[in-house]
Parts: C-alpha cells; sequence; structure tokens
C-alpha cells in the first residue's frame, strides 16, 4: 500500500506538472499573444514599480490571467465534483449535474435572462451569478427533499437518482418555456449560456470560485474513505461506521457548493465532470483517495486547454466552450465505455 | 440536452461554412472601429466610411464586402479579448449586446463604447441615425444625401402604392441565426418585427397576421388560417431549404393561397426586417413582388 | 455477552420481528433458522444496529448498542451480507483493506493493518488473489474476500470489548466444499472466548451439523431455542416448515441429520 500511495502520489504530481504547461500556454495565447517577457514586464509594473499600466499589460492582467485561474478552478470543481456524485450514487455513468445542480442553475440563469429583461436589470453583472447560484441550490434541495422516502426518512440511493431525473426534466422544461416566451436576444442569451464560456472571469470570481474549489476538494479529501466504504453498499459502509445519511447530505451540500457556485460564473459546461473520474480510474484504479485529488488536477487541465481552444480556433471571436468540451468529452467517453472495465 | 447539442452543431458548422473567423486586420490608419451592430455597419458603408471598421460582429452581413472583415463573434456572446485584440479605438453598439460580464469588462478596461441617439424604428428615427452618424464620421454631406435619396425613393414607393386597387395578406417568415426556429410577423406594434410590417404596409400589401409582433414559433394553424396569398421569407431560412418547393411543404405554409399560386419569395434580411438608407428603394422592390409588377 | 429485549420492529402493519428476547454468549456459533419471511435477517441487522427496531434493546456486555458512537462500534463489530456488488474497479487488496477502516486516523493505513489483511487473506486462502479486480471474479472468491474483509474489522481483539460478529447468509454462492471450509472457519474463529458470532443458514444440515446453539424464528417470532437436538424436531419442523423431514442420527459426527423427501 505504502508503494501505492507513493504512486498516487507521482501521478498526481506528473498530472500537475501537465496542468502548469496548460495554464502557461493558457495564459500566454489567445486573441492577443503574450511573450513571457510581456508577462514578466506587466507583473512587476503591477507588483513593483508605480508606472501606470499599458492597455495590453492590463488585458494581462485583468482579463487573460483571472481566466485562465478561473478555467482551473471550474475544472477542478466539475471534475472533483464527477467524482463525488459517481462515488455517492456507485455508479460511474453519472455527472455532477445529475442531482439538479447544472439545470436548476441554468433554469435560475434564463429565468434571470428573462425576468431580467422584464423588469430591466439585464445589465446588472452580479444578479446572473446570484440567480445561477440560487437554482442550482434550490433545485438540488427539492431533489433531496422529493427523494426521501415515507416510511424511515431515509432517501434511497436509487430515488435520489430517479428523482434527479424527474427534476432535470422540469428544470429543462422550465428553460424552454422560458425561451420560448423569451423575445429574441434574451432567448440567445439562454443558448448560449448554456453552452458556457469563461469569457467573464475576473478577480472576484477567482476569488469566489477559489474558495469554493480549495474548501470543497479539502472536506472531499476528509471524507475519501468514507466514499471508498460506500462503494460496497450502504449496509457495508454502514457496519464500517460509516453514518451514510450524514454522508450523502456532506457530499451533495460538496457537489452543490463546488458545481453551483463554478456554473454561476461559466454556464453549463459539461463532460469534464463525466470523463475526468473515468480517465483517472483507467489510468490506476477507484480508490477516491487518488481519484478526488487526481480529478481536481485533471480537470483542471483539461478545462484551460478546452478554454485555449475555444479561444484560438476562431479567433478573435471565441467558441462557446461547452462546444469544445463536448467534442473532445464525447469520443473519450465511448472509448472508454468500449473498454467494459465497468460492471452496470 | 438534444436541444443544446443540435445548437452546438448549428453553431460550429455555421461558423465554419461561414469562413469569416481567423482573419487578420488590413487597416493600419489611427481611427479603429468595431462595430457590433448590424444597421450601424450598412450605414458606415452608405456613408463611405468603411475605411476606418476593423471587426463587425456576426449578425452584419450587408454589404456583401462587409465579410472581408474579421468578426469578434456573435453579438450576445462577445469576448472581451477578442475585441480588444482588434486595438479599437471605439466599440459602436447599438445596446443589443452580451453577456454583461463582458460588457463590464471592456467598462473597466475604459474601451470607448458609443451607442448613436437616435432609433431607426421609422423612417424619421432612420434618417435622424444617418445625420448622427454622419455628423460623428465627418460625412455630413453624404448623410444628406442619403436623406434626400432615402425622401425622394420613399415618396416615390408609397405614390407607386397608392396606385395598387388590391392589397394581398402577406405574411413574412423570419428565421433566427442562431435556432431553426420560424418566426411570422404580425400587422403593427413595435421592436422586432415592426419594420418589416410596416414596409409590407407601404408597399400596397396587408399583414395577413394581425396579432402586433413577432411571434415565436408561431403554431402553423396560424399561417394556415391567415391564409396569405404571398410570403416573403428572410434569406437564411429561405436557403437553409433551398426552394420554393421546400418551403411550400413546410407545415401551415403547405394549406395556404401563397404555396398553392407559388407566391413565395426569398427577401434579404437586411431590406426587410430593418430601416436603413436604401429602404425606400426596398420598398419598390417589395411592392413589384407583392404586386407582381 | 450479547442481550437482547423485546426487540420489535414493523413495516406498516406488519411485524418482522416481534418481542424477541435472547441472550447470546460468546466462545459459541449462533445460527438463526427459519422459514422466508420468518425475520431473521432483520434479527441480524438488529443485533448489529444496522436497523434501530422500534422497540426493545441491544445491549453489548453491559452497554446499550445505542450509546456506542459509530467508530467504535465498526472497531468491535463485524457483518458479512449476502452478495456485495462493486461498480468499479477495485483491486482485492483495497477491498479487503476497508476492513480496517475504522481503525486506523486519517485516510492511509499502517503497518498492522497492512499485516492483518495479509493475515486474513492467508486465512481465507485469497491472497492470491489479492491484485485482482473484484469485479472479475467468481461468485465464491467473491464471498470469501468479503469474509476476509470482514473478519479484517474484528481480527485482533479489542482491549476493552467483546468481539462481535454477525453472517447474513454467507454461504450463497458458495460450493459445497466452500461451504463446509466456510463453516469450519467461522467455527475457529468464533470459538474464542471474546468472540460472539451469530448468523443466518438457511440449509438446515449445515446448521445442524456446525451450531452449538440454534434459535428457530417463526413469523417474527421464537419458535424454539436450544441446541440442534433440541430444535429440531419431529413435530416442530412440519408446523413451521411445513415439510416433514425424517430425522437421522449421524454417528460419524455425532449429531443429527435431517432427510427430505
Amino acid at each position: 500500500m505504502t508503494a501505492h500511495r507513493r504512486e498516487d502520489r507521482a501521478i498526481v504530481a506528473g498530472l500537475a506538472a501537465v496542468m502548469l504547461v496548460g495554464a502557461a500556454a493558457s495564459v500566454g495565447f489567445g486573441a492577443i499573444d503574450f511573450s513571457p517577457g510581456d508577462m514578466a514586464s506587466a507583473v512587476w509594473r503591477a507588483l513593483f514599480s508605480g508606472d501606470p499600466l499599458t492597455l495590453n499589460q492590463r488585458i494581462f492582467l485583468e482579463l487573460r490571467v483571472p481566466r485562465a485561474i478561473l478555467g482551473l478552478l471550474v475544472g477542478a470543481c466539475l471534475g472533483v465534483g464527477g467524482t463525488l456524485m459517481q462515488a455517492l450514487f456507485r455508479n460511474p455513468i453519472v455527472e455532477p449535474g445529475l442531482v439538479g445542480t447544472s439545470s436548476g442553475a441554468a433554469l435560475g440563469a434564463s429565468l434571470f435572462f428573462v425576468l431580467g429583461a422584464a423588469l430591466g436589470f439585464e445589465a446588472s453583472v452580479w444578479m446572473l451569478p446570484v440567480a445561477a447560484c440560487i437554482g442550482g441550490v434550490v433545485a438540488t434541495y427539492l431533489v433531496f427533499a422529493l427523494a426521501r422516502s415515507g416510511h424511515d426518512g431515509r432517501s434511497s440511493i436509487v430515488l435520489l437518482l430517479l428523482t434527479g431525473l424527474a427534476v432535470n426534466a422540469l428544470c429543462l422544461s422550465g428553460i424552454g418555456f422560458l425561451s420560448y416566451i423569451a423575445r429574441d436576444p434574451q432567448a440567445r442569451s439562454i443558448i448560449y449560456w448554456n453552452l458556457g464560456t469563461l469569457s467573464g472571469g475576473n478577480w472576484t470570481s477567482v476569488g469566489i470560485v477559489g474558495v469554493a474549489t480549495a474548501g470543497g476538494t479539502a472536506l472531499a479529501l476528509f471524507h475519501a474513505k468514507q466514499l471508498n466504504a460506500l462503494m460496497i453498499g450502504e449496509d457495508e459502509a454502514t457496519a464500517l461506521g460509516v453514518n451514510v445519511g450524514r454522508l450523502k447530505w456532506i457530499v451533495l451540500t460538496i457537489n452543490v457548493l463546488m458545481v453551483a457556485v463554478a456554473t454561476a460564473f461559466t454556464g453549463v459546461i459539461s463532460f469534464v465532470g463525466l470523463i475526468v473520474p473515468h480517465i483517472l480510474r483507467v489510468v490506476h484504479g477507484s480508490d477516491n483517495r487518488f481519484l478526488i485529488a487526481g480529478s481536481a488536477v485533471l480537470g483542471a487541465t483539461l478545462l484551460s486547454v478546452a478554454d485555449l481552444v475555444a479561444r484560438l480556433s476562431l479567433r478573435p471571436a471565441e467558441l462557446p466552450i461547452g462546444i469544445v468540451t463536448s467534442v473532445v468529452g464525447v469520443p473519450v467517453f465511448l472509448s472508454l465505455l468500449r473498454r467494459r472495465e465497468y460492471l452496470f | 440536452m438534444n436541444a443544446r447539442l443540435l445548437t452546438l452543431g448549428l453553431c460550429v458548422s455555421a461558423a465554419a461554412g461561414c469562413g469569416r473567423f481567423g482573419s487578420q486586420p488590413a487597416t493600419t490608419q489611427s481611427e479603429r472601429i468595431v462595430c457590433i451592430a448590424q444597421v450601424y455597419a450598412e450605414m458606415i458603408y452608405a456613408l463611405g466610411a468603411q475605411d476606418r471598421l476593423v471587426a463587425v460582429d456576426y449578425s452584419s452581413t450587408f454589404p456583401p464586402e462587409i465579410k472581408e472583415l474579421p468578426t469578434v463573434g456573435y453579438h450576445r456572446a462577445l469576448s472581451a479579448e477578442g475585441i480588444l485584440s482588434m486595438r479599437p479605438t471605439v466599440v459602436l453598439h447599438d445596446g443589443n449586446i452580451g453577456p454583461p460580464q463582458v460588457i463590464e469588462q471592456l467598462e473597466q478596461l475604459n474601451v470607448p463604447m458609443k451607442t448613436f441617439e437616435a432609433q431607426p424604428d421609422s423612417v424619421e428615427g432612420t434618417k435622424q441615425l444617418l445625420r448622427e452618424m454622419g455628423a460623428y464620421f465627418h460625412k455630413e454631406a453624404r448623410a444628406e444625401e442619403l436623406c434626400v435619396t432615402l425622401d425622394r425613393e420613399m415618396a416615390a414607393a408609397l405614390e407607386q402604392a397608392t396606385q395598387y386597387q388590391d392589397h394581398p395578406r402577406v405574411a413574412v417568415i423570419h428565421f433566427g441565426r442562431a435556432s431553426n426556429i420560424y418566426m411570422v410577423v404580425g400587422a403593427g406594434g413595435r421592436g422586432d418585427g415592426a419594420a418589416a410590417g410596416r414596409m409590407v404596409e407601404w408597399a400596397g400589401g396587408r399583414m395577413a397576421i394581425d396579432r402586433p409582433g413577432m411571434q415565436r414559433m408561431a403554431s402553423p394553424e396560424v399561417i394556415a388560417q391567415a391564409n396569405p396569398e404571398i410570403i416573403l421569407m428572410t434569406e437564411y431560412g429561405y436557403d437553409r431549404l433551398g426552394s420554393n418547393e421546400q418551403v411550400a411543404m413546410l407545415p401551415g405554409v403547405a394549406q395556404t393561397d401563397a404555396a398553392r399560386n407559388g407566391r413565395i419569395y426569398r427577401v434579404p434580411e437586411h431590406e426587410l426586417m430593418y430601416f436603413g438608407p436604401q429602404t425606400g428603394e426596398n420598398i419598390g422592390k417589395l411592392a413589384h413582388l407583392i404586386h407582381g409588377r | 455477552m450479547l442481550h437482547a429485549r423485546n426487540l420489535t420492529h414493523r413495516i406498516g402493519a406488519k411485524a418482522l420481528i416481534e418481542n424477541v428476547t435472547l441472550d447470546f454468549e460468546p466462545g459459541r456459533l449462533h445460527l438463526l433458522i427459519g422459514p422466508n419471511g420468518a425475520g431473521k435477517s432483520t434479527l441480524v441487522k438488529a443485533l448489529a444496529r444496522l436497523l434501530r427496531p422500534q422497540e426493545g434493546t441491544v445491549r453489548y456486555g453491559d452497554v446499550a448498542v445505542e450509546s456506542f458512537s459509530d467508530g467504535a462500534l465498526a472497531r468491535c463489530r463485524a457483518v458479512l451480507s449476502q452478495a456485495v456488488e462493486v461498480a468499479f474497479p477495485i483491486p482485492v487488496r483495497d477491498l479487503v483493506m476497508m476492513g480496517r477502516y475504522p481503525h486506523f486516523r486519517g485516510s492511509h493505513p499502517g503497518a498492522v493493518d497492512e499485516e492483518i489483511c495479509d493475515e486474513v487473506m492467508r486465512f481465507f486462502d485469497v491472497i492470491g488473489l489479492a491484485d485482482r479486480i473484484y469485479s472479475t471474479l467468481s461468485g465464491g472468491e467473491r464471498q470469501r474476500v468479503n469474509f476476509a474483509r470482514v473478519l479484517a474489522q474484528v481480527w485482533r481483539p479489542s482491549p476493552e470489548d467483546a468481539r462481535y460478529l454477525f453472517l447474513d447468509e454467507p454461504l450463497t454462492f458458495l460450493d459445497v466444499r466452500h461451504q463446509i471450509q466456510f463453516m469450519k472457519q467461522v467455527r475457529a474463529f468464533g470459538a474464542r472466548p471474546d468472540v460472539v458470532t451469530v448468523g443466518v443458514v438457511h440449509d438446515l444440515n449445515l446448521a445442524a451439523r456446525f451450531a452449538d446453539r440454534l434459535v428457530l424464528l417463526d413469523a417474527g417470532r421464537v419458535a424454539a431455542d436450544g441446541t440442534p437436538e433440541e430444535v429440531l424436531t419431529g413435530d416442530r419442523l412440519p408446523a413451521v416448515f411445513q415439510i416433514t423431514p425424517v430425522i437421522v442420527r449421524d454417528p460419524s459426527v455425532g449429531g443429527i441429520h435431517l432427510v427430505f423427501h
């Protein structure tokens, strides 16, 4: 096991190195390319010399860097969220949106677009993430409340899964209804929000998502052993001293915290939460102590590379990042499924 | 989920098929304008100020040579960096831009942004906008010339229209760019679609659907019941279907007199959906379509 | 000693177990028998605190089972259930190590835990499977791996408490050789003076052969309680199981044997 642990660490460290390369590329390239010298002088001016910044330096420091960091953080949130949900539902085809978080957030955002336009506060920058986050939390809570079974107050995993599907369908039809009644520009805003983008990143969103990422990942790692025990079943985990009811609440809360907050700032980004844990399992097994740390790093890497592709492919315009993650994610997912290492 | 994938596919194919991405700016003069409003872009060309234009948004497709310019993306899904990489001295927009965070970023970086006061929601408003933009670009004489032409062509078109005894029922079908949902335009109202209704009336037609404004995803029954004698379809949707026969097979459309008599016409979006310097001339063209002469 | 007093658990109007009072001693093998739906699994779950009965109390020694923390309970009580399925690829050694989870703080096991894992895997002859992926094993191999995991949980005596081992139909999926081998291992382990063992077994002959004491349940109540000879009698079995066996004394093992026609 010690050898195993050393291997865990080596793999996570290797992934982290790849992540740093990806992050460096993500910082350097985009609609405007920055050389290492440009970057260094921008940082030098901002931190140590009082000289006013040039426009390009401000673009670098106020748009590019926070966006690159936001990409890393959101990727980590989605990766960890996916690992947590797969562990909780003991099912490898689950993604973080399953308990209603993403679709609830999307419904919140859609309501904001439509009502915001009607009430005249469409330009308010902070209302959108707040509305999305509230939507995500409410939908997740709704799933949980509805999935509590009558006679013993516990919510079984299967009931939770099916309730999640139902609430997701409800949210999607809500979004459909809103885009139907919306005027054309709002309807298009809804469509684009559902494809995700990191273009709104700034230091404030980095701060908020950063707290969610760090707190969520640490809490998740703290419960990794219990999630491992849950792999063999609820009764078996209980016999091993795990308070399964409490664990479910904690894990769902972590997931809501990470995914709702991340989604609130970037829109719906699909497939990252699904494929990241899959790839890691193929590489090095299902131990959640490894998966949680690994999926934070690999999720961050994937999303920051996806954002780079989104920025470079049509520059100076951009592709929505959700398109890139789906285009990359679907073939990877299908090829993993064909390996048939899973028991469904 | 499926809808999302579909939209995604459409966006990708639209972007790839268009071939308007990736080109580099060619102009080097001191004034550099990024224009994110199709009405403004058309007027900039009409005023002869296009040498200052370095990039436009994805919806600005008229006049055809505008497609040589780089685009900074869809006007509701902009990115600050993309715009800034064009090193604009000013960003012109009509207020219909997004997402809000990106607009905030542009404001924080003190990127000059300008929206003209005049609203081109009438011929009078269009002339005001022409004059306002003429003043802004120091092309006052050209603006005045365009206004005179617009007035003259409008008067001619309206004069022509008084000679028509009949007023055929006309339906306008508009395909949105980002989706394959089609919309029908009704008589009167404000905002989207109002311009089309006015132009059809000036051209001696009568809007077949009397609910005001643009109606999204109108039920096929609405069109069938209105039974237009003429259907005008904007080019984006028309070209997707490809021919009159295909349009005539749309549910609801198939039951109309227009489909039976083959009176379905393709009309460029910029001629029908909003007012511009060529509106008078465009009304003349519409009158020809509607009255067959 | 394990004491159960007046345990009753209902779902709706139906009592799964009703007013069950029993004591279980260490060092002996107790097996619960009875027809389907008699309440055997419910009783085992209540004794193991996987289920909190609506009425009655369970005490481990002098301590009410309710007052154990989840962790403390898991360090002295282990439960083997019927079939464990794992949807993810996981090596056998990692699965067995789960039995040690309650014993180490933090997320990684110590040397003692590694040592115990090796011992139990050797005891159950699954050490050769240590690096195999659990889902690729046969049903019998899986059950042995799970028993290794469960025993890893209570393999060493705990200084303050007795150890409690519960087996809920452990013989499912085992062939006859492994059934016998398994029962012998259970008996060998359960013979320790600080181990209380309670199991559910369907096969009456295996029960008769290995149990020190049998508890016959019928419709949630204790119908009989005692040695196999006392419980498996010609007048009681037809009433409970609705089948009449021939009871044969088997001198080779010194017990009784049931033959069904």
